[in-house]
This record gives C-alpha cells, sequence and structure tokens, in this order.
C-alpha cells in the first residue's frame, strides 16, 4: 500500500488546484486600511448560503461606494461568535455595524454592547425581539412573500387538488410565519387539499429523497408548495427522475437555483426576498445616520417580496432585480 | 436431566441466535408494521426507491464498519461525501484550469468520478496516517477532516452551488446524471453499487487476510501487533476505504440532484455510525460484520422513509429515530453478558 500510490498527492493538489476560485482580487474580507475612511462592519450568518453571500456582498459594495472602508465578518449563527466579531468592530472603532443576527433574543445583548460603545447597529434580514437598541430593523416582509407564493400556488393548482408542503427547520421563525403564510391563503379554498406536511430542514437532498417518497404514497399529488427554494429545488430534481413533469413547484427565496429552474420549466414559481435592496438600504440609512444624526426612517422596516414567475424570470439576478 | 440441559441450551441458543439476528427481526417488524399501516408502502415503485434511499447511507456505512472494526471511528464521511461531489461539480463546469500551460482542461466523466474518488482516497490516507503514524485519536483526527472537507468543499464554489451537471456536449463531459439515475434490470444504478460494495465489503472483511487483520487489530491492537498484523498499514487502509466510500455516496447525491451543493452531507457521519451500530458491530471494534452494517441502514432507510409515508410529523420522526439507536446500543451492551 505504503508505495501504490505515488500519484495521489499529485493528483489531489491538481484537482484542488482546479476548485480554487482563481484569483481573489475582490477580498473583501480584509480590505487593506485607508487611513481616514470611517469603517462599515458587516457581519451576517455563513456564506455557503448564497443568500447571505448576495446581501454581505450587496453591503459591501454599496459601502465602499459610499467611501467607508468595510470588514466583511460571519457569525455562523452562533451568538457568541456574533458577540466575539461585535468586540472586534469595537475594538476597530468601527462607525456603524450591519448585522444579519444570530437570534432575536440572542442578540439583543450584543447589539446593546455595540450601542453602549457607541456604535449604531442596522440590522438587516432578521429582526430582533426588542426595540430603541438598534437604529434601524430592515427585513423582507416573510408573511407577504409567504402570501404572495401561496396566491400564486392556488391559482397554478386550478383552486384544487392535492398538493404537499415542506417545511423548513421547524425551531426557525421563518419557516413557521412562512408556513402561516401558505395556509392563510390556501386554506381559504376548500378544493385544496393537504396531503402530508413534511420537514426537510432547509435542505436539498432532504428535499429530494422526501419528495420521492411523498409521490410514492400519494401519485395523485398535483402540487408542492416548499418553505425555501433549496427544498423546492430538490423536490423539482426528484420529480424530473421520476419522469413527472405535471407536479407545479413554488418555492421561496429567489434563489439563483430556483430562477434557474423557473426557465427551465422544472419550477413555476418563488418569492424572491430583496436581500440586495435591504442591504443597500440598510449601508444608506447608516451613512445618513452618520452625516445627519438621524436615518429619517422609523426602526422596523419592513421591504416586500416579489413573485418570480416564468413570465418575469429574466428580469431577475441575485437576489434582486437585475 | 441430560434432556433438561439440551432443552435449556436450545432455549439460549435460539434466544442468542434471534438476538444476533435482531437487527433483521427490526427490519422484518418494521416493513410488516408499514405494509399494515400504508398501502403504499410494499409497492414495487416505493421499494426502489425506499433502496435507493437506502444505497446512500449503506455505502457511507459500509466505510464506516471497516475503520470502527479497526477500534476507530470516521466523522469526516459526510464532508468528503460534499467535497467529492464540489470536485465532480468544478471539473465538470470549470474543467482543470492549469495556469501554467494557460490551457483549461475537461475531462471525460469516467476521468471525474475517478478524480473524486481518488480525492476521497486521499483524504483516508491522510486520517489513516495521522491515526496510524502520529498517535492522534481517530475522533480528532477525522473531527479536523470534518472541519477540513466541509471548508474546501465551501472554497471550490465560494459557496455556491453548481447547477446543471449534465455537461456539455461540446466538451465531451455528458453522462454524469446517469450515475443517480440509470437502472440496470429495472434497479437504479446506486442499488447494484450498494449490492456490489456491500458484497465486496463483506468479503474483504471475512474471507482474506487483510480482515482478519482489522478485527485482530480492533480487538487487541498490541497482540496483533506482536503477532506480526501491520497494524499502521491496516488503520491506513480501513480510513482510505471509508474515503472512498464517502466519495461514491458523495457523488451518488449529486449526480441524483444534478447539482452540487457544498452543505450537502451535514451529519451523514451520524446517520453511518448509526447504521452500524445498529447492525451490531461493537463501537469498541473487533467485533461485527458487514451484513449487519446493510441491514442496519435498511432499517433507518426504511424507518425514515415509512413514516413520511404515513405523514407522521417531523418532531416524531427524529424521536423515534433516536428511540431505535438507543435500544440498539442497549442491546449491544447485553449482547456482552450472552
Amino acid at each position: 500500500m505504503k508505495g501504490a500510490n505515488p500519484l495521489m498527492p499529485a493528483l489531489l493538489l491538481v484537482v484542488l488546484a482546479a476548485c480554487s476560485p482563481g484569483p481573489r482580487d475582490r477580498n473583501e474580507e480584509a480590505s487593506p486600511k485607508r487611513p481616514g475612511k470611517p469603517l462599515m462592519v458587516i457581519i451576517t450568518p455563513s456564506h455557503d448560503n448564497p443568500f447571505f453571500k448576495a446581501e454581505a456582498e450587496a453591503a459591501a459594495a454599496r459601502a465602499i461606494e459610499l467611501n467607508y472602508e468595510t470588514l466583511v465578518l460571519t457569525h455562523d449563527d452562533d451568538a457568541n461568535k456574533q458577540d466575539q466579531l461585535v468586540d472586534t468592530a469595537i475594538a476597530r472603532k468601527a462607525a456603524a455595524i450591519i448585522l444579519d443576527n444570530a437570534g432575536a433574543d440572542a442578540s439583543i445583548a450584543a447589539v446593546g454592547k455595540a450601542k453602549a460603545n457607541g456604535i449604531p447597529c442596522f440590522l438587516i434580514d432578521r429582526e430582533i425581539n426588542v426595540t430603541g437598541i438598534a437604529l434601524a430593523q430592515i427585513v423582507s416582509n416573510n408573511y407577504q412573500g409567504a402570501t404572495l407564493a401561496g396566491q400564486e400556488f392556488v391559482r397554478l393548482m386550478g383552486e384544487e387538488g392535492k398538493y404537499a408542503e415542506l417545511v423548513g427547520r421547524e425551531s426557525d421563525t421563518n419557516a413557521w410565519i412562512r408556513s402561516k403564510g401558505f395556509h392563510d391563503v390556501i386554506d381559504r379554498y376548500p378544493g385544496m387539499r393537504l396531503a402530508t406536511r413534511q420537514g426537510a430542514n432547509w435542505s436539498q437532498t432532504e428535499g429530494f429523497q422526501k419528495m420521492e417518497t411523498i409521490i410514492q404514497a400519494h401519485p395523485d399529488l398535483k402540487g408542492v408548495i416548499a418553505g425555501n427554494d433549496t427544498m423546492a429545488v430538490g423536490a423539482a430534481a426528484a420529480l424530473k427522475a421520476a419522469g413527472n413533469s405535471r407536479v407545479i413547484v413554488v418555492g421561496f427565496d429567489g434563489s439563483p437555483d430556483a430562477i434557474a429552474a423557473i426557465k427551465a420549466g422544472r419550477m413555476q414559481a418563488t418569492a424572491l426576498q430583496p436581500a440586495v435592496r435591504i442591504a443597500r438600504m440598510a449601508v444608506e440609512q447608516a451613512d445618513m445616520y452618520l452625516k445627519t444624526g438621524s436615518t429619517g426612517q422609523p426602526e422596523k422596516q419592513s421591504v416586500n417580496c416579489e413573485l418570480v414567475t416564468p413570465e418575469n424570470a429574466d428580469r431577475y439576478g441575485l437576489f434582486g432585480p437585475k | 436431566m441430560r434432556h433438561g440441559l439440551a432443552a435449556e441450551w436450545q432455549t439460549r441458543f435460539s434466544a442468542a441466535v434471534l438476538f444476533r439476528l435482531r437487527a433483521l427481526v427490526a427490519l422484518a417488524g418494521l416493513i410488516v408494521v408499514f405494509s399494515i399501516l400504508s398501502p403504499a408502502f410494499l409497492t414495487t415503485g416505493n421499494l426502489v426507491i425506499l433502496a435507493k434511499h437506502v444505497a446512500i447511507n449503506a455505502i457511507l456505512a459500509v466505510g464506516m464498519t471497516f475503520v470502527i472494526l479497526s477500534g476507530g471511528i470516521d466523522l469526516s464521511v459526510g464532508s468528503v461525501a460534499g467535497l467529492a461531489g464540489m470536485i465532480a461539480g468544478a471539473l465538470i463546469h470549470r474543467g482543470l484550469v492549469l495556469p501554467m500551460f494557460g490551457v483549461v482542461v475537461y475531462f471525460h466523466v469516467w476521468l471525474i468520478l475517478l478524480m473524486a474518488l481518488a480525492a476521497g482516497a486521499l483524504i483516508g490516507a491522510v486520517n489513516g496516517l495521522l491515526v496510524s503514524r502520529f498517535r492522534v485519536a481517530p475522533f480528532i483526527a477525522t473531527l479536523g477532516m470534518l472541519y477540513m472537507a466541509r471548508g474546501l468543499a465551501l472554497l471550490s464554489s465560494n459557496g455556491a452551488t453548481f447547477p446543471n451537471l449534465a455537461g456539455d456536449p461540446e466538451l465531451g463531459n455528458t453522462g454524469f446524471p446517469l450515475l443517480g439515475a440509470a437502472t440496470v434490470a429495472g434497479i437504479p444504478l446506486p442499488v447494484w453499487l450498494m449490492i456490489l460494495i456491500g458484497a465486496g465489503g463483506a468479503f474483504l472483511a471475512a474471507k482474506t487476510p487483510f480482515g482478519r487483520h482489522v478485527y485482530a487489530v480492533g480487538g487487541k491492537e498490541r497482540a496483533a501487533e506482536l503477532s506480526g498484523v501491520p497494524v499502521k498499514r491496516v488503520k491506513l487502509m480501513v480510513y482510505m476505504i471509508s474515503g472512498v466510500c464517502s466519495a461514491t455516496a458523495g457523488l451518488i447525491i449529486a449526480s441524483q440532484l444534478v447539482a452540487a451543493h457544498p452543505a450537502t452531507g451535514e451529519t451523514f457521519e451520524l446517520n453511518a455510525i448509526a447504521a452500524v451500530v445498529l447492525g451490531g458491530t461493537s463501537l469498541m471494534g473487533g467485533k461485527g460484520a458487514m451484513g449487519g452494517t446493510i441491514i442496519g441502514a435498511s432499517v433507518i432507510g426504511v424507518l425514515s422513509d415509512g413514516l413520511v409515508l404515513l405523514g407522521v410529523s417531523e418532531f416524531w420522526q427524529i424521536v423515534i429515530k433516536g428511540v431505535v439507536i438507543v435500544l440498539a446500543v442497549v442491546a449491544d451492551q447485553l449482547q456482552l453478558r450472552f
């Protein structure tokens, strides 16, 4: 065995080289320090979800346009790590923090600490359960988005038939709000019959496997509505593998994968969260606040989701209109 | 008197046999229960899909069985599965960039599969070297690899998904989706792979000197070493086998989804360990068999698919799965007293 595979280390190096993303000229994680420019710290969950990556990059791009230095950090949904990142921001004497927080209750202390140290926080995407410590809390209206997706789903189903629902991690607030939004619309139509409601953990693999099993139990299924696009794309792949092209698939998020699936006819609709717009709004309000002492807006702001369908899919890019 | 003793022996013996076959008994019981509760369960279509779902966990678990038999553990299997899918995705989408020659090479799908499997073997070799040469505890070495492989998977695409792995006829790299979707004699390719890998694993474990060595190392490492078993090489091999099995599972998933997602395979290690333990392999090493592992993976698969068919709430599914695993470990402890 010892001498059997002398080529392997070389092979892996080659393979990894193929996988590396190329020259990282836009390395936002460590912008060179330009003295004199105020620092805007942008903290979001892990970038393995393109949604958070898009919002962090949009915020950083807008901040650089407005002549700020930026520092982009991720907290991986860990409130403790978030707390340490806020300490970093305080130590670096940040002018403002743009934060997609790690928990409605668990983040209150961190935001309060920043405020106590004179750093204003602008929350995006998720709220915290207290007002008066953040300068702004700008979120997409998950409930409105879910009713939008629900309405389109009912229309596509012709107001009747058997459907399945894939829910996200049920302990997440958004999984619950989206499901409620779907049902507040769908349950008004007596012809719409819920065949099964299954958790798929926001995951593509689970969405795929659960869907394969669901169509076994319910061969007459007419549609599936999913709490996020990752699960919806997984379900669509399962339907395609089964040679089933008549089941309607509706998701939530407006991810690039879902928009591609809608264009290809594998999905029918999704509710797009305007993450890019929200991130830019937060940076602009932070800039306004630093210059004038006021954002000119109420603290709690909610931005409506938009419906993406085959007719308008061409007009949408990464979590926003092109 | 003699007669009584024989009868007693017979009862004890059959109880022991039944006990040894507990995973099979549990599997049969679950199949009966779900067949009664859901008319959709015992249909050809559902059984084929069930087998496909079992295949992924079973393939991971075959590799895991070798590692556990040798007295180790491999926590990196899920991350390696995710990384293998990403390597295939990157090679299909971006090709291999050779900056020193200024060219991009696109490979045939066979070569892409081979390179992803080789990467799995290499990661396994690193695990094996850490455990055998550097004497790092397997739990720690493979926990580190869990993070490293996941990080590399995320880096490979900067966190994005490689969508549409169908390939491009112009580049000559089409055909990847067949791995997950093709059927031979009405049975999906992933199921054939499970049968092949399971049978190969069983043969390797039970009928070859290498297999004997794995049991010996897991049973009593020092004694094995003194009797001339190449302990270090055996350990290196078991982690390499596990790496290749993980990469295979990851490639199947990417092929089925026709997309490679960097978070694929999170918590797979737990399902694989559960399958091994359910199959009666002792976490202490040295004791167990491959057949049990396949049955263990089937128990988990039947349980999760059956509960979905019945529309049982996600929360109850998690609780029930936990109960089954705990019962299996309790049974494992009881077995020691037989």
